[in-house]
């Protein structure tokens, strides 16, 4: 071989791989996602999984190219079954050695809260927790707090602009037995009123079924005993079933919702875009409402940059409050640990030491403060409060605080 | 069936399950096989295959009380919650060790089993479909509402690891081998009960309504199968707590009974063998879907979760619906006939 051509392929050969070394310089960080794209959430799983690819994509430009740091998302499908969680883990730890699972919900939970803690994997739920998940020293967290939490900074709300701090709210909520989550709800609002009697009075639970038929007669034992609002944070079934039963009886008692059953949907579910008009969805995030919010401009960044098609809905803000919030933490691990020391442990450490703020959170999020008593935050924790007029979400209120909610 | 002129030629022959040396040195093979699989499979395999051994003893079960006895069970899953939280309870308040808590769980089960055993002695058919599947509204109901120090209600049980001895089944290789024994006695015990008198009454009773007159005690067998029936479930659902760890209502639904009624189905109603081949089919197809969701779409980026999860799901109730149309006695079914045919081969079956 001649010398000219020899050093010509010696330097194509070295600058291929100073270039592959540049290349693998980036560390890549693996979260597994759990998703239910073939089971009872299916219908509503597109929109969540846009939100969490479209921060990951925001992140890896924004962050992660100058602190050398891809953030990979692999997402499994769980069906929403316990069973399915439970024989895909050893997979996923095995195989993708992830830092961080975003999880979807009680099956889960249920399944891998054991092992979480001895494969040292945090696992982080973008909808409101149980008092069930209450524990000390957990590693499946939720960002937002209980629901019974999220319900109590309502009514304080309620009390304070509706019946001017006067009197007690008496509230009542309809909720179902058929699975302990939904049993829960009614347990956390208790455990609250009991506690702050002087705050809200528990009128009654009414236990019905998760697609109920008609709750004419229970509606009519609420109003009959005065009660100021009717929580629920079950689904839009429920809500419709509830809505009817008023209309029916010419009541008028506010509803408060969550967001995943917000007024938005349940409107649609009744077949009048404004039915729910002067009633409430609320939670410790973002709403979908149509204000102008920081959230809402985050949203819009994220379709024109990012290619998210999500819509602008409570299930696309849950997936990107639960994806800004792990990509916060990666971030802060990768800052105390290096780049290429991020485990899972790691990131579990960070998300207990850090407390995020809305600002930090593109105003999806509160804020966002984990401690080892309580798998959710609590300091933070501040619940939006939105309304339906003329169709359209609306937000009533921002930033309201959450009280204290005895464990149930 | 024997094709004629083979016969046994004593008792011990006759009443034998493992009948020739072939087919020692195959159920020899595939004893070592199964006992060397986590060592030759992957993470995930195993706990598979963990799944699908809890599942088999459940599924083995309802066999009992529905693909012999006839008797219609869409209840099943609510005897496994009895018996995980029978487990639970004793492991939990009692502290009693696991190996005591296992068939605890399936007492309480049996127990469970054979008062809806009482109701299938006098209704049936639909009717029997229906009580049986208040079982699992009335399995939640007590749950939820009785004191949670009795039950956890809402909050459930977690469980500490297994424990025998020195040996702690806190991985999913050692849980492997502690479902495969439960599963071996199980199935095994399956078997004899199954050629017992009791077994014979249980078809009898199922095939026959002159089963009564032949001097069989209809209501009684009935209850019986529902006990025995329940009793695998339980143990099943007693195996499974010690898997997950946790146990809660949520995880013994309506929709787990119909799984299982669908692999008995698959594997072929009156056959303890085809109770496990429907387990392991259905439990592959479920796994596979799973598997191949997200390579499909790493692979094909055009193809978003949505739609290739969603698509996989369909394909899986095609598998179910075809088995229907196509095999309604199952796969055993089709088995036998192979198993007859190769034995009279060349002469036509």
């Amino acid at each position: 071989m001649q010398r000219r051509p020899f050093l010509t392929c010696a330097t194509a050969v070295a600058c291929g791989l100073l270039l592959s070394t540049t290349a693998h310089a980036q560390t890549t960080i693996n979260v597994a996602g759990l998703a239910d794209f073939a089971g009872p959430y299916a219908n509503v799983m597109n929109d969540m999984q846009g939100g969490r690819l479209a921060v990951l994509d925001w992140w890896n430009k924004e962050f992660g190219e100058k602190l050398k740091v891809r953030i990979a998302m692999k997402t499994y499908d769980t069906r929403y079954d316990v069973a399915q969680t439970a024989s895909l883990w050893p997979g996923i730890k095995a195989e993708l050695k992830p830092a961080l699972v975003l999880g979807l919900g009680g099956p889960d939970a249920a399944a891998l809260q054991q092992r979480l803690p001895e494969d040292k994997v945090p696992m982080l739920f973008g909808t409101a927790a149980y008092g069930f998940g209450w524990k000390p020293g957990q590693w499946a967290l939720n960002i937002r707090p209980t629901y019974a939490h999220e319900a109590a900074g309502f009514l304080e709300w309620f009390r304070a602009t509706k019946l001017d701090g006067k009197r007690p709210v008496k509230v009542a909520i309809i909720t179902s037995e058929a699975t302990p989550a939904y049993a829960d709800m009614a347990k956390g609002l208790q455990s609250y009123t009991k506690a702050h009697p002087d705050k809200a009075t528990f009128v009654e639970a009414i236990w019905t079924e998760v697609q109920p038929a008609d709750l004419t007669l229970q509606v009519r034992r609420l109003a009959n005993a005065g009660t100021d609002v009717i929580v629920i944070q079950t689904n839009t079934a429920q809500a419709v079933a509830t809505k009817r039963a008023l209309q029916a009886l010419g009541k008028n008692i506010p509803i408060m919702l969550s967001l995943h059953n917000g007024v938005a949907g349940s409107s649609r579910a009744l077949g009048d875009a404004n039915g729910f008009a002067g009633d409430f969805e609320v939670g410790a995030i973002a709403d979908a409402s149509e204000d102008d919010t920081t959230a809402r401009k985050f949203y819009r960044m994220l379709q024109d940059k990012h290619g998210l098609k999500s819509s602008w809905n409570a299930m696309t803000m849950i997936g990107l409050g639960q994806s800004i919030v792990a990509v916060r933490a990666i971030e802060a691990a990768v800052k105390a640990k290096g780049a290429d020391k991020v485990t899972g442990e790691a990131v579990h450490a960070a998300l207990l030491a850090t407390p995020f703020t809305s600002a930090e959170l593109m105003g999806l999020l509160p804020g966002v403060d984990f401690s080892v008593d309580s798998p959710f935050p609590t300091g933070s924790a501040k619940v939006n409060v939105a309304t339906m007029k003329e169709g359209k979400v609306v937000r009533a209120a921002g930033d309201v605080a959450v009280p204290t909610v005895p464990k149930w | 069936m024997d094709p004629s002129g083979i016969f046994s030629t004593s008792y011990a022959r006759d009443s034998a399950l493992v009948r020739t040396r072939a087919q020692w040195l195959a159920l020899a093979l595939f004893g070592a096989a199964l006992l060397l699989y986590p060592w030759l499979a992957s993470p995930r395999l195993v706990a598979v295959a963990n799944l699908m051994l809890v599942t088999s003893i459940v599924v083995v079960g309802l066999q009992i009380t529905t693909g012999y006895a006839g008797q219609i069970n869409l209840g099943q899953a609510a005897f496994m919650g009895v018996g995980a939280y029978g487990a639970s309870v004793v492991e939990v308040k009692f502290g009693l060790p696991f190996w005591v808590a296992v068939p605890v769980g399936g007492l309480l089960a049996a127990l469970a089993g054979w008062a809806f055993g009482l109701t299938a002695a006098r209704i049936k058919g639909f009717y029997l479909a229906l009580t049986t599947i208040a079982a699992q509204f009335l399995f939640v109901f007590v749950v939820l509402n009785l004191p949670s120090s009795w039950l956890g209600g809402v909050n459930g049980f977690s469980l500490e690891p297994a424990r025998l001895g020195p040996l702690v089944f806190d991985s999913d290789r050692a849980l492997y081998h502690l479902f495969l024994c439960s599963t071996a006695v199980m199935v095994f015990g399956a078997f004899g009960i199954l050629r017992s008198r009791h077994g014979r009454a249980f078809v009898a009773v199922r095939d026959d309504v002159a089963a009564g007159m032949m001097g069989i005690d209809v209501p009684g067998t009935k209850a019986r199968a529902f006990v025995l029936g329940a009793f695998y479930a339980g143990i099943g659902g007693a195996l499974w707590a010690y898997q997950i760890r946790f146990v809660s209502v949520d995880q013994f639904t309506l929709f787990n009974s119909i799984w299982f009624i669908a692999m008995m189905i698959v594997g072929g109603l009156g056959s303890i063998v085809g109770a496990l081949i429907g387990t392991v089919l259905i439990r592959i197809v479920q796994e596979g879907i799973t598997t191949l969701g997200p390579d499909l779409i790493e692979f094909i980026p055009a193809l978003s979760s949505d739609i290739v999860f969603a698509s996989m799901n369909v394909f899986l109730g095609l598998v179910i619906t075809g088995f229907l149309l196509l095999e309604p006695k199952g796969l055993m079914h089709r088995w036998n006939i192979f198993k007859a045919t190769y034995r009279l081969w060349p002469f036509p079956h």
